[in-house]
C-alpha cells in the first residue's frame, strides 16, 4: 500500500515537473523570439501568468459535450503518455524513484498511438463548436500529421529492428551500456526523427494549423477561459514528453534533472531556431517536405539498421 | 436429428417462410428472420460442442460438415452479428417494399456462411459458397440502383473467383480423387498432390475476391454502399471474412503441411505469403486514400472495410503465431466495429434520409446514442488506446516488426495514420459541425435499432482492457490450425522479444486522469458556463442567420489530396474499364468478320477456294 | 476612503494580478487607428513585455480595442464581438472619434459617443494617439484591473436595457441574437 502511495505521489510530482518545464520552455521561447526581433519581450514566466488568467475567467462557453471533453482528452493523453515514458534512467540515483516508471508496461507502438489520442480528442471538440475555421484547421493538422509520421515511424522502426526491442527502456539501456548515443550510432534515423519533430512542435514553417490571422487560430478558435487554459497545460506537458522521448531515444537519456533539462532544451531550440528563419508552408507543401528528404533519410537509416 | 443440420434447416426454411409471409403482412418477414436466427443461435449455444458433425452420402459424394474450434470462432461472429443485425432490421426495414425478398436472401446467405465454415469437403464448401454469393448478389441489387456499377462488377468478379475455385477443386480431385479436406491435407503432407501450388493460387484467387484484395477489390465499395445497411453490416462484417477463412485454410492448413525438405514448396509457401501480405498492405494504403476523399458516409466505410481487410490479410499471410492471432482478433473486431458503423449509418439514413455528408451535419444532439456508438467504433477502428482496436493494431505491428517486414510496417502505419483522416471525416461530417435547419426534425432511432449497436460498442470497450476474453477462442481455433501452445494473457500483450504492454495500467491511468480532468473542468466555474448553439461562433463579428449554411464539408481533405496526388492518379476501375473497352473493340472487330450474314460467309468460301486454287496452281 | 485594493481577498488579489499582466487584445481595427497597433506591438514599442498580446477570436480575448470611428454597421459587429467575449472583459476606446465623434462628429452614419453603446474602461485621447499614448492607456487599464474596479461586463449586464435601447436607436435593422447569460 505504501508503495502505491509513493507511486501516486511520484506521478503527481512528475506531472508537475513536466508541466512546469513545458510552460517555462514556452516562456523562454517567447523571450528569445522577442530578443531575436530586437524586442524586450515578456518574462519567461509569462505562460504561467496567462494560464492563471485563463483559469480565473469568470464565464465560460459550453459548446456541447465534445467541446467539453476536448481539453480533457488532451490532458488525459498527456498525463498517460508521461506515465509511460522513462523521464530519467531508472535505478541510477535515489531520487529517480520519484519519477514512476511504467514504461515497461507500454512500448513505442503504444506511445505512437497514445500521442494522437489528444489531437483526435481536440479535433472532435473543435468539430462540435461548428466553427468552419476550426474544421479547416483540424483537416490541416491531421494531414500534416500523416506527413511527419512517416519519417518518424521509419526512424523508430529502424531502432526497434536494430536493437530487437520495442521498449524505450531497453533502448536507453543499450545506450548506457555501449556509451554511444543513438544520434551518433544511427545518424540517419536521428535526422529523420529530427525533421519529424519540426512538424510535431508546429512552430513555423509548419504552423498553418492554427494560423491566427487566416483561421482565427484554427481548432482552438472557440475555446477560451478554463478550456483554453487546460489545453495550454496539456500542450506544455506534451512538449516535455516529446523532448524527453527524443532524449531517451537518441541522446542517451538523462541521469539527473539538470542533464535532462540541458538536453531537452538543446533539442527544443532546433524547431524554434528553424522557425525563426522560415516562412509558413502550405499544407501540401509541408506534407511534400516530410515525404521528401526526411523520408529518404529514414529509409537510409532503416536500410542500415537491417543490413 | 443432427443439430448442425437442424440449424441450417431452420435458416433455409426460415428463408422460404419469410419470403412467403410477405403476402400476409409486411411486418412478418423481419420477425420471422429474427426468430429463425434467434432459434439457430439458441440451438448452437445450448448444444454440447461435439454434436456438430454431419455426414451425408449422395450420388457417390460424401458431404461432411463439422464445426471445429477454428470454425467455431467464425460461427460466433456469424451468429452474433446476424442476430444483432436482424434485430436491427426489424426497425430498419419498417415500411420498405419487397421485404420478403430481402429477408429470404439474408437468411440464405447466413445459412450459406454457416455452411462454409462447417464444410469439411470441397463440394459442400463450393455449394455453400455459391449460395452465399448469389444471395448476397441479390441483396446488392435489391434496391435496383446503379446496377451497371454495382451488380455487374460484383457478379463478374464473384464468377471469376468461383471459376478459379472450381478449377482448383477439379485439379485436386484429378490428383487424389477426393474432396474431403482432411484427406487432402493428409495427401499434401505425404506429397501426393503435384498440382498443389497451382491449386492453392487458384483457391487464393477465389478467396481474394471475397476479401476484396487489391486488384480484385473494385466490386466492393459499390456493393457495400448499395446493400441496405442492415445487410451491409453482415456483408462487410462477416461475409467478407469468408475470404479470410478460406485463406487461412489454404495458407495455414494446406501449404503448411508441405514437406519442409522440399525446398521449392517451402520457398513457394513463403513467397505466396509475402505476395499476399504485400497485396494486403497496398490494399490497405490505397483503399484508405480513396476512403478519405468520399463524401458519402457509407461509401467511405466501404472503402475503409477494404482497407481493414487488407490488414487482416497481412496477418494471415505472414503466418507467425502473433500475426495470425492479430489477424483473427482484427477480424472479430472488424465485424464488431464495422458492423456497428454500418448499422449506425443505416440509422442515420433512416432518420435523416441520407448519408451524404455534404447534406447533413450536426446530428450529435439529435442522435446522441448513434453518435456514442459511432465514436466508440471509430476509436476502435483508428486503433487508439484504450479501446479494442489498439490491441489488434499493436499485435499486427509487433508481428511485422519482429518478423522483419519493416517496410510493410511503414506502409501499414501510413495507412492507419491516414485512417485518422477519414475517421475524423465521418464523425465530423455527420455528427459534428453546424446544426442546420434541414436536420432539425431528425429524431433518435428506435430502441430496437439502438440496442444492437450499444451492445457491440460495450463489447469494444470491454475488449480494450480484457482482450483475453477474445484470445481464448482464438487460441483454441489456432490450435486446430497447428499453432501449438499459443500463449495469451487476459490484460497483457507481449511479443516474441519479450516486450509487453499492460492494458490494465493503461486503462487505469487513462481512467484516473480523465475523471480528474472531468471533475476539474466541470466543477470549476460551473455557474459562469453558458450553453451556446452552433450559430454562436466567432465569425469576425458577423451574425449568421438561422438558414445560413456555415458547414465545411466539400473537398474536406483537399490539401492532403493535392499532396498525395501521384497516388490518386491511377485508378483500378479505369484499368478494368480500359480492359473491357479493349475487349469490346476486339469483339466488334470479330463481328466485322463473322457478320452473321450467309452471303458474307459464301463470299469467304469463294475467296478461300480462289486462294486455294491460286496456291495449288503456283505450287504445281 | 478605503481603497478597493485593501478590501480584496488574497485570492482576488492574485487573480487580478494575473489579469493585469496577461491581456489578450482583440484589436478591432476600425478607422485609421489600426495603423498604430502594429507599431505598438512590434520591436520599437513592444507591448508584449507588459504581457499584452493579440488574440484572434473574441472567445480568447480580454480587451476589446476599438481604434477609431465606428460606422453604425460596424457598431453592430463590435457589439457582437463584445458580447462574445468572456468575463472579465475590458474595452479600450482609442482616438478622439470614440469620445465625441472627432472629425466625424456630424457624419450621418457614425456614432459619436461609444460609451452610450458599450461600457468603456479607458479612453485614449488623440488623433492619432501615438504608441506611447496607447501603452499609457494600457497601463491605466492595468492599474484599474489591479484595483479591482474593472467590472465592465457586470456594468453592461446591469444596464443592459439602457445599452440595448441606445443600440437599437442607431441600428435600424436590429437582428441581434439575445444575449443569454
Amino acid at each position: 500500500m505504501e508503495g502505491l502511495a509513493i507511486k501516486i505521489l511520484g506521478a503527481v510530482i512528475t506531472t508537475i515537473v513536466a508541466f512546469a518545464v513545458g510552460m517555462t520552455y514556452g516562456g523562454i521561447t517567447r523571450k528569445l523570439t522577442a530578443r531575436v526581433q530586437n524586442r524586450v519581450g515578456p518574462t519567461i514566466f509569462q505562460n504561467f501568468i496567462d494560464l492563471l488568467k485563463l483559469q480565473s475567467k469568470k464565464t465560460n462557453i459550453y459548446h456541447g459535450v465534445m467541446g467539453h471533453f476536448a481539453p480533457m482528452w488532451i490532458i488525459t493523453a498527456a498525463i498517460t503518455v508521461l506515465m509511460f515514458i522513462p523521464v530519467l534512467h531508472p535505478g541510477t540515483a535515489w531520487y529517480n524513484s520519484w519519477f514512476p516508471n511504467l514504461s515497461f508496461h507500454g512500448d513505442l507502438i503504444f506511445l505512437l498511438y497514445m500521442m494522437v489520442f489528444g489531437s483526435l480528442g481536440m479535433a472532435l471538440g473543435a468539430g462540435q463548436t461548428g466553427n468552419p475555421n476550426s474544421a479547416i484547421g483540424v483537416t490541416r493538422g491531421l494531414s500534416q500529421m500523416v506527413g511527419f509520421e512517416i519519417p518518424f515511424v521509419l526512424a523508430l522502426v529502424a531502432l526497434m529492428v536494430q536493437y530487437q526491442t520495442t521498449s524505450i527502456q531497453d533502448i536507453m539501456t543499450v545506450q548506457r551500456e555501449s556509451g554511444v548515443w543513438m544520434m551518433f550510432s544511427n545518424p540517419f534515423s536521428f535526422l529523420a526523427a529530427l525533421f519529424a519533430s519540426l512538424g510535431m512542435f508546429r512552430y513555423s514553417p509548419f504552423d498553418i494549423v492554427g494560423a491566427p490571422a487566416e483561421l482565427a487560430s484554427g481548432p482552438v478558435s472557440e475555446f477560451g477561459g478554463k478550456y483554453l487554459g487546460t489545453m495550454m497545460s496539456g500542450g506544455s506537458i506534451f512538449a516535455f514528453i516529446k523532448l524527453t522521448l527524443y532524449v531517451d531515444l537518441f541522446l542517451g537519456g538523462a541521469y539527473s534533472i539538470p542533464e535532462l533539462l540541458i538536453k531537452t532544451f538543446a533539442l527544443y531550440m532546433i524547431p524554434v531556431f528553424y522557425g525563426w528563419v522560415n516562412p509558413r508552408y502550405r499544407t501540401e507543401q509541408a506534407i511534400r517536405y516530410f515525404w521528401g528528404w526526411p523520408t529518404a533519410l529514414g529509409v537510409i537509416g532503416l536500410l542500415i539498421a537491417i543490413f | 436429428m443432427n443439430t448442425l443440420a437442424l440449424i441450417l434447416l431452420i435458416l433455409f426454411s426460415g428463408a422460404i417462410v419469410a419470403f412467403l409471409s410477405e403476402k400476409v403482412s409486411k411486418f412478418l418477414p423481419s420477425l420471422i428472420a429474427f426468430i429463425s436466427i434467434t432459434a439457430a443461435g439458441i440451438l448452437f449455444y445450448t448444444s454440447p460442442a461435439d454434436v456438430f458433425n454431419f455426414k451425408l452420402s449422395m450420388a457417390g459424394l460424401n458431404f461432411t460438415l463439422k464445426i471445429d474450434e477454428f470454425s467455431r470462432l467464425f460461427v460466433h461472429m456469424i451468429i452474433g452479428l446476424s442476430w444483432l443485425a436482424s434485430m436491427y432490421a426489424v426497425g430498419y426495414m419498417q415500411n420498405k417494399e419487397r421485404q420478403g425478398t430481402f429477408f429470404f436472401n439474408m437468411l440464405l446467405s447466413i445459412g450459406g456462411m454457416l455452411g462454409i465454415v462447417a464444410a469439411r469437403d470441397l463440394v459442400s464448401f463450393f455449394v455453400f459458397w455459391e449460395i452465399m454469393t448469389w444471395s448476397s448478389f441479390l441483396i446488392v441489387v435489391w434496391t435496383g440502383a446503379d446496377f451497371r456499377r454495382t451488380g455487374i462488377w460484383y457478379m463478374v468478379f464473384s464468377a471469376m473467383g468461383a471459376y478459379a475455385m472450381l478449377m482448383a477443386i477439379m485439379m485436386i480431385y484429378s490428383d487424389i480423387h477426393t474432396f474431403n479436406i482432411d484427406e487432402i491435407i493428409a495427401a499434401i503432407a505425404e506429397q501426393r498432390l503435384p498440382h498443389l501450388v497451382e491449386a492453392s493460387v487458384l483457391l487464393l484467387f477465389g478467396f481474394s475476391v471475397k476479401a476484396a484484395l487489391m486488384p480484385l477489390h473494385v466490386w466492393a465499395p459499390n456493393a457495400y454502399t448499395q446493400a441496405p445497411a442492415a445487410y451491409t453490416a453482415i456483408f462487410s462484417g462477416v461475409l467478407s471474412k469468408m475470404g479470410i477463412f478460406g485463406m487461412a485454410l489454404v495458407l495455414l492448413s494446406m501449404l503448411k503441411f508441405a514437406n519442409p525438405a522440399d525446398f521449392s514448396l517451402v520457398y513457394i509457401n513463403g513467397f505466396i505469403g509475402q505476395i499476399l501480405a504485400w497485396l494486403g498492405a497496398i490494399t490497405a494504403a490505397i483503399a484508405t486514400l480513396y476512403a478519405l476523399i468520399q463524401t458519402d458516409a457509407k461509401k467511405l466505410l466501404a472503402y475503409s472495410s477494404v482497407a481493414q481487410l487488407g490488414y487482416i490479410t497481412i496477418g494471415i499471410a505472414i503466418g507467425t503465431p502473433l500475426s495470425v492471432m492479430a489477424s483473427l482478433f482484427l477480424a472479430v473486431l472488424h465485424a464488431l466495429f464495422k458492423g456497428t458503423l454500418f448499422l449506425a449509418m443505416g440509422a442515420v439514413e433512416r432518420q435523416a434520409g441520407t448519408t451524404d455528408m455534404t447534406k447533413i451535419s450536426g446530428l450529435i444532439r439529435r442522435m446522441p446514442w448513434t453518435f456514442f456508438v459511432t465514436l466508440v467504433s471509430i476509436i476502435s477502428l483508428a486503433g487508439v488506446p484504450p479501446l479494442a482496436g489498439f490491441v489488434g493494431k499493436w499485435m499486427l505491428y509487433e508481428a511485422l516488426i519482429t518478423n522483419g517486414n519493416v517496410f510493410m510496417v511503414v506502409v501499414v502505419f501510413f495507412s492507419s495514420t491516414a485512417a485518422f483522416l477519414y475517421s475524423y471525416r465521418i464523425l465530423f461530417g455527420i455528427f459534428l459541425g453546424q446544426e442546420e435547419d434541414d436536420t432539425a426534425h431528425v429524431k433518435e432511432a428506435p430502441l430496437s435499432m439502438i440496442l444492437p449497436m450499444v451492445v457491440m460498442a460495450l463489447l469494444l470497450i470491454a475488449l480494450g482492457t480484457y482482450p483475453g476474453l477474445l484470445f481464448d477462442p482464438i487460441a483454441q481455433g489456432m490450435t486446430v490450425l497447428g499453432f501449438e501452445n499459443v500463449t495469451w494473457q487476459m490484460t497483457v500483450l507481449s511479443n516474441v522479444w519479450g516486450n509487453t504492454v499492460n492494458l490494465m495500467y493503461i486503462s487505469t491511468t487513462i481512467g484516473v486522469a480523465f475523471v480528474a480532468a472531468l471533475l476539474f473542468l466541470t466543477l470549476k466555474g460551473r455557474k459562469g458556463s453558458r450553453n451556446v448553439g452552433t450559430k454562436d461562433i466567432s465569425t469576425s463579428g458577423e451574425i449568421p442567420l438561422e438558414h445560413e449554411n456555415l458547414t465545411y464539408q466539400l473537398d474536406f481533405f483537399k490539401p492532403f489530396e493535392r499532396a498525395a496526388s501521384p497516388l490518386y492518379r491511377r485508378k483500378m476501375t479505369k484499368i478494368y474499364d480500359d480492359l473491357s473497352n479493349g475487349l469490346d473493340a476486339l469483339f466488334d472487330f470479330t463481328r466485322k468478320i463473322y457478320t452473321g450474314n450467309g452471303q458474307t460467309y459464301a463470299l469467304y468460301v469463294v475467296i478461300f477456294l480462289v486462294a486455294l486454287l491460286i496456291y495449288v496452281q503456283n505450287t504445281l | 476612503m478605503e481603497t478597493k485594493k485593501d478590501s480584496q481577498t488574497i485570492a482576488e488579489y492574485i487573480k487580478n494580478w494575473s489579469r493585469k499582466h496577461s491581456l489578450f487584445v482583440m484589436a478591432y481595427g476600425t478607422g485609421c487607428g489600426a495603423i498604430e497597433i502594429p507599431a505598438t506591438m512590434t520591436s520599437r514599442y513592444d507591448a508584449e513585455r507588459l504581457g499584452i498580446r493579440g488574440a484572434a477570436t473574441p472567445r480568447q480575448a480580454d480587451v476589446l480595442l476599438i481604434t477609431g470611428y465606428l460606422a453604425t454597421k460596424t457598431l453592430k459587429r463590435v457589439i457582437r464581438v463584445y458580447e462574445q467575449m468572456q468575463d472579465p472583459k475590458y474595452v479600450i476606446a482609442f482616438g478622439s472619434c470614440t469620445i465625441n465623434g472627432g472629425m466625424y462628429y456630424d457624419s450621418y452614419n457614425t456614432i459619436n459617443v461609444l460609451e452610450k453603446y458599450i461600457p468603456v474602461d479607458v479612453y485614449i485621447n488623440g488623433c492619432m494617439p501615438r504608441p506611447e499614448a496607447v501603452i499609457a492607456g494600457f497601463k491605466q487599464l492595468q492599474d484599474k484591473i489591479a484595483r479591482g474596479d474593472a467590472d465592465n461586463g457586470t456594468r453592461y449586464k446591469e444596464n443592459l436595457d439602457w445599452y440595448r435601447a441606445n443600440q437599437q436607436q442607431v441600428i435600424k435593422n436590429w437582428r441581434m441574437p439575445d444575449y443569454n447569460w
